[in-house]
C-alpha cells in the first residue's frame, strides 16, 4: 500500500489536496482512504456533508474518515481507558471526559489508523491529511519517543507494578497501579506503532507531499519542513503549490502580490528538488466532491497521483575512503540552522527546534564525529576511524 | 501582567495578528513581549529577525522571543531530571533523559505555560502577546495544566499511600532507588502548585483568547469548535479577528467577484456565531505584511481606537456542566424574554431564536448522544438540560 502524507503549514489547503489527490487516484482505479490526523478535522468541510472516525465511502473507490482520540479509546483500548478514568476521576466534572485524551494520545491514534487501513487490505493508496507541521512532527516522532521509553523503562515499570500492586491493595489504593491488563494493552498498541513506523520510512512506500503557497513565510516554513521530515527519514516527492494568482486577477489591487509571487516562485524552485505540481486560485471556494476532483485532475494532469515521483532515503549511512558516514538530505536547510553532536553512542542532529537522535550501529558507536560537511545540500557528519587493532563493542 | 493568546486555523496570519497587537501595543507605551508558541515558529519571518529563546529588543517597549521547549526544560526540570537520571542509570540506562523528557508529549506545553509563568513573575512586561499553534495543539496548551494536574495528583496519592511502610519494602524488592520524600516534595512544589497556579492565570479576568479567522468557511468552522472547547475550559474569549478581509478596492477586480459575495455571506454569520464577542475587521493588504512597520500599520487598520491590550468583552461565557447525570449549557441571555425564545439542536448545534436574532452555539463532541430534555430562564440566563438518549421519553 502506498501511503502519502500531505503537510504543510496551515491554512495552505492540505485537506483540499488531500481529498484531490486521492479523487484523482481513484479515477486512475486505486482504492484511496483518505485519514485526517489533524484533531480539527476539515475533511467534513471540505465535502460538506459530515465524515465520522468510521470509514465513509465518498467516492466510488474512495474512503474517507476522521479519527477521533476519544472514540478510539472509547473502541479499542477500552483497558487503558477504564483504568485512566477510574485512577484519574472521581469528579463529576464534564471537562473529565475530554481529559482523558492524554498527552501523545491524539498522535498514537493518528499513526494506529494509518496501521488499520494496511491491515485491513482493502486499499491500494492511503493518503493522510496531516495536522499543520508542529503537530505532524511530533507525531513523526513519536514511535521514536516510545520506542525508547519501551525498551529502556518498560520492564521495569511493569516489574515495579507486579511488586507494588499487591502492596497497593492493602493500602487501599489498588486503582492507581495499572492492572497486568493495562499493560498487555499498550505492549499491543506499541507494536502497532512499531509497524506503522515500518511503514513511514519505508522509501518504496511512503512519502510525504508539501503543500505551499506563494508566500514568504509560507516557503520560510516549507523550507524547515521539508528539512524536519528528512531527518525523521521521509522523504518529500513533490511539492504542491496551491493558490496561484491566475493571469485574469493578477492586476489591479493584486498586481503587487502578483510581482512577488513570481519571485517567490524562483525560490520555490530553488530551495525543493523535487517535482512542482500548480493550481491556481479558483473564483470560488473549493467544496464538494465534483470540484475537488476537478482540482486534482488539474494538478496531476497526465501524473498519476500514486505514483512516486521521487524515490530516495533521506537518511543512509555510506562508506568512504574507509570512513563511515551518516548522510541525511537536507537540500533546503540552512548551515546555520544545523547541529551536529554526539552523546554517549547516539549521533544527534537538531534543525533549529527539532533534533533527532539516531542510534549509531555497533560499528561506529562511540567514535567521535572527525568532520562534519554540506555537499550539494546533503550533511555529511564522518565518523573517526577505529584506531589498528581496536575492536568494535 | 495581561495575557492574550492569539489562536485560529492555520494560515489565518495568527502570527502577523499577534505581532501587530505587540507593535501597537508598545507605541501605546506599554511594556509588551510577544512570545511565539507554535513549536514551527513564524514570528521572526514575519518581524524580519532571527529570534531565540530569550527576549529580544525590537523597539522602545517592545521585545520578542520564540520559545524553545528544550531549553524551558532544561531551566525548569532540574531536580526531578537528575533523579531520573539516577534512577535509570541504575537499571544500566546511559540514556539522555533531559532531551527524552522534552520530547514526551505534554511537555512542550507544559514548558511553554511555564515559561509564561516567569515572566509574569519577573513583572517586566505589561502585556505578553502569545502566538499560539493552530488551534488543536493551541486547545492543548490551554487544557494542559488540568490534564496533567490530574495526572500528578495519581502520582502524589500513590506516593502517599506509599511513604513510610511500602518504599522501604518496595526499595529490597526492586533494587532501585525509589523517589525519596525530597523529590516527590519538589514534584509537587514544582507541578502540582505550578498546574495550580497556570490553571488561576489561564481562567483569570487578565487572560483572554483572540480567534483569528479569514471569511471561509472552513476557518469559521473551526473557531466555531474552538470556541466551545474553550468555553468548556473555561478559558476566556474577548473577541474574534476577521483578517484578511478584500477590501472595496480589490472586490472591484472582475475575478473576485464572487469571493466578495461569499466574504460578505460569512462575515454576517460571524455576528451571529460568536455573538456577543465583538468582531474586528483587518483588510487584506496589498502587499506581505512583514517588517516593524508595516505590522505597525496593520495593526492600527486592526484595532483602529481599541487599545490592543484591553479586555474587549466581558460578557460573561456560555458554560457546560455535568451534574447528578444530566448535561447542562447555561448561556447569559440578559434581558431576553422567555416567551418568545425559541430553543432546538439541528446537527449538532444549540439554536437560540430570539425575536429579532439567532444564535448557533457548536455543542462539545459529548453532547452528541445525549437528547435536549428542557430549557428555562432562569436569572438572564438559559438553562438547557440534556440527557442520554435512552433515558430520554
Amino acid at each position: 500500500m502506498r501511503v502519502l502524507l500531505l503537510t504543510g503549514k496551515g491554512g495552505v489547503g492540505k485537506t483540499t489536496m488531500a481529498l484531490a489527490t486521492a479523487l484523482a487516484a481513484a479515477e486512475r482505479g486505486h482504492r484511496c482512504a483518505v485519514i485526517s490526523t489533524d484533531a480539527a478535522h476539515s475533511l467534513g468541510d471540505a465535502l460538506g456533508h459530515p465524515v465520522g472516525p468510521r470509514p465513509v465511502e465518498i467516492a466510488p473507490r474512495v474512503t474517507a474518515q476522521e479519527v477521533s482520540a476519544l472514540a478510539e479509546l472509547d473502541r479499542s483500548w477500552s483497558e487503558i481507558h477504564a483504568w485512566l478514568q477510574a485512577a484519574l476521576f472521581d469528579s463529576d466534572s464534564l471537562a473529565a471526559e475530554e481529559l482523558l485524551v492524554f498527552p501523545g494520545l491524539e498522535e498514537l491514534v493518528a499513526l494506529r489508523a494509518v496501521h488499520e487501513v494496511e491491515a485491513a487490505g482493502q486499499h491500494d493508496v492511503c493518503v493522510v491529511d496531516c495536522a499543520p507541521t508542529g503537530s505532524t512532527l511530533r507525531m513523526l516522532r513519536l514511535p521514536d519517543v516510545l520506542r525508547h521509553l519501551m525498551e529502556n523503562l518498560w520492564q521495569w515499570e511493569r516489574r515495579t507494578a507486579r511488586v507494588l500492586r499487591p502492596v497497593a491493595e492493602r493500602l487501599g489504593a489498588g486503582r492507581f497501579v495499572a492492572p497486568e491488563s493495562v499493560f498487555d494493552a499498550f505492549e499491543r498498541l506499541y507494536a502497532e506503532v512499531e509497524s506503522v513506523r515500518q511503514i513511514l520510512l519505508d522509501e518504496d512506500r511512503t512519502s510525504a507531499r508539501l503543500v505551499v503557497n506563494p508566500a514568504r513565510v509560507v516557503i520560510d516554513e516549507t523550507r524547515r519542513s521539508f528539512a524536519y521530515l528528512c531527518l525523521y527519514g521521509v522523504a518529500t516527492d513533490a511539492v504542491l503549490v496551491n493558490r496561484l494568482l491566475p493571469e485574469s486577477a493578477a492586476q489591479g489591487y493584486f498586481a503587487r502580490w502578483a510581482d512577488r509571487e513570481r519571485a517567490e516562485l524562483a525560490d520555490i524552485e530553488k530551495s525543493f528538488p523535487v517535482p512542482k505540481l500548480f493550481a491556481p486560485l479558483r473564483p470560488s471556494e473549493v467544496r464538494g466532491v465534483e470540484a475537488l476532483a476537478e482540482l486534482g485532475r488539474e494538478v496531476y494532469g497526465a501524473r498519476d497521483p500514486a505514483e512516486l515521483f521521487v524515490r530516495r532515503r533521506p537518511v543512509r549511512l555510506a562508506k568512504r575512503n574507509g570512513a563511515t558516514l551518516l548522510e541525511i538530505d537536507m537540500p533546503s536547510a540552512h548551515a546555520d540552522e544545523v547541529d551536529v553532536w554526539i552523546r554517549g553512542h547516539d549521533l544527534y542532529v537538531s534543525v533549529r527546534d527539532f533534533e533527532r537522535r539516531f542510534a549509531l550501529p555497533g560499528s561506529v558507536g562511540g567514535l567521535p564525529i572527525a568532520d562534519t560537511r554540506w555537499r550539494d545540500g546533503v550533511l555529511e557528519v564522518q565518523f573517526a576511524q577505529r584506531a589498528e587493532g581496536e575492536r568494535s563493542p | 501582567m495581561r495575557l492574550v493568546l492569539y489562536t485560529g486555523k492555520g494560515g489565518v496570519g495568527k502570527t502577523t495578528t499577534a505581532a501587530a497587537a505587540a507593535v501597537v501595543a508598545a507605541e501605546r507605551g506599554l511594556r509588551t513581549l510577544v512570545a511565539s508558541a507554535d513549536v514551527a515558529h513564524s514570528l521572526g519571518d514575519v518581524l524580519d529577525v532571527r529570534l531565540g529563546p530569550e527576549p529580544r529588543r525590537l523597539a522602545p517597549g517592545l521585545h520578542a522571543l520564540e520559545i524553545d521547549p528544550r531549553v524551558e526544560s532544561a531551566r525548569h526540570w532540574g531536580r526531578i531530571q537528575r533523579f531520573l537520571e539516577r534512577t535509570f542509570r541504575h537499571q544500566g540506562i546511559e540514556a539522555a533523559v533531559a532531551e527524552e523528557l522534552a520530547m514526551l508529549p505534554g511537555a512542550e506545553e507544559l514548558t511553554t505555560l511555564l515559561a509564561v509563568e516567569d515572566f509574569a513573575a519577573r513583572g517586566d512586561f505589561d502585556l505578553l502577546v502569545l502566538d499560539c499553534a493552530p488551534t488543536d495543539a493551541a486547545l492543548r496548551l490551554v487544557t494542559l495544566p488540568e490534564v496533567a494536574s490530574s495526572m500528578v495528583r495519581l502520582a502524589l496519592q500513590l506516593a502517599g499511600a506509599f511513604s513510610g511502610l511500602a518504599v522501604p519494602l518496595a526499595k529490597r524488592i526492586v533494587s532501585a532507588p525509589l523517589p525519596d520524600s525530597a523529590v516527590f516534595a519538589e514534584a509537587e512544589a514544582l507541578l502540582y502548585r505550578n498546574l495550580a497556579a497556570l490553571r488561576a492565570r489561564l481562567s483569570s479576568r487578565q487572560t483572554s483568547v483572540r480567534l483569528v479567522v479569514t471569511p471561509e468557511r472552513m476557518v469559521i468552522d473551526e473557531a466555531r469548535r474552538a470556541h466551545t472547547e474553550l468555553a468548556l475550559f473555561e478559558v476566556a474569549c474577548d473577541a474574534v479577528i476577521a483578517n484578511r478581509v478584500l477590501p472595496d478596492r480589490a472586490l472591484r477586480e472582475p475575478f473576485f467577484a464572487d469571493w466578495g459575495r461569499v466574504q460578505a455571506e460569512r462575515l454576517a454569520e460571524l455576528e451571529t456565531l460568536f455573538s456577543p464577542l465583538p468582531v474586528l475587521c483587518a483588510p487584506l493588504q496589498d502587499d506581505e505584511v512583514i517588517g516593524l512597520e508595516r505590522l505597525g500599520a496593520h495593526g492600527r487598520a486592526l484595532f483602529a481606537d481599541a487599545a490592543p491590550d484591553a479586555v474587549l468583552s466581558r460578557a460573561e461565557p456560555v458554560r457546560f456542566a455535568r451534574a447528578r447525570g444530566a448535561y447542562w449549557v447555561r448561556v447569559p441571555l440578559p434581558g431576553v424574554d422567555p416567551k418568545r425564545l425559541d430553543v432546538a439542536v439541528v446537527d449538532g448545534e444549540l439554536v437560540i431564536s430570539m425575536p429579532t436574532r439567532r444564535r448557533k452555539l457548536t455543542l462539545p463532541r459529548r453532547f452528541a448522544p445525549l437528547a435536549l430534555r428542557d430549557a428555562r430562564v432562569d436569572g438572564g440566563t438559559l438553562h438547557v438540560r440534556f440527557e442520554r438518549d435512552a433515558e430520554a421519553i
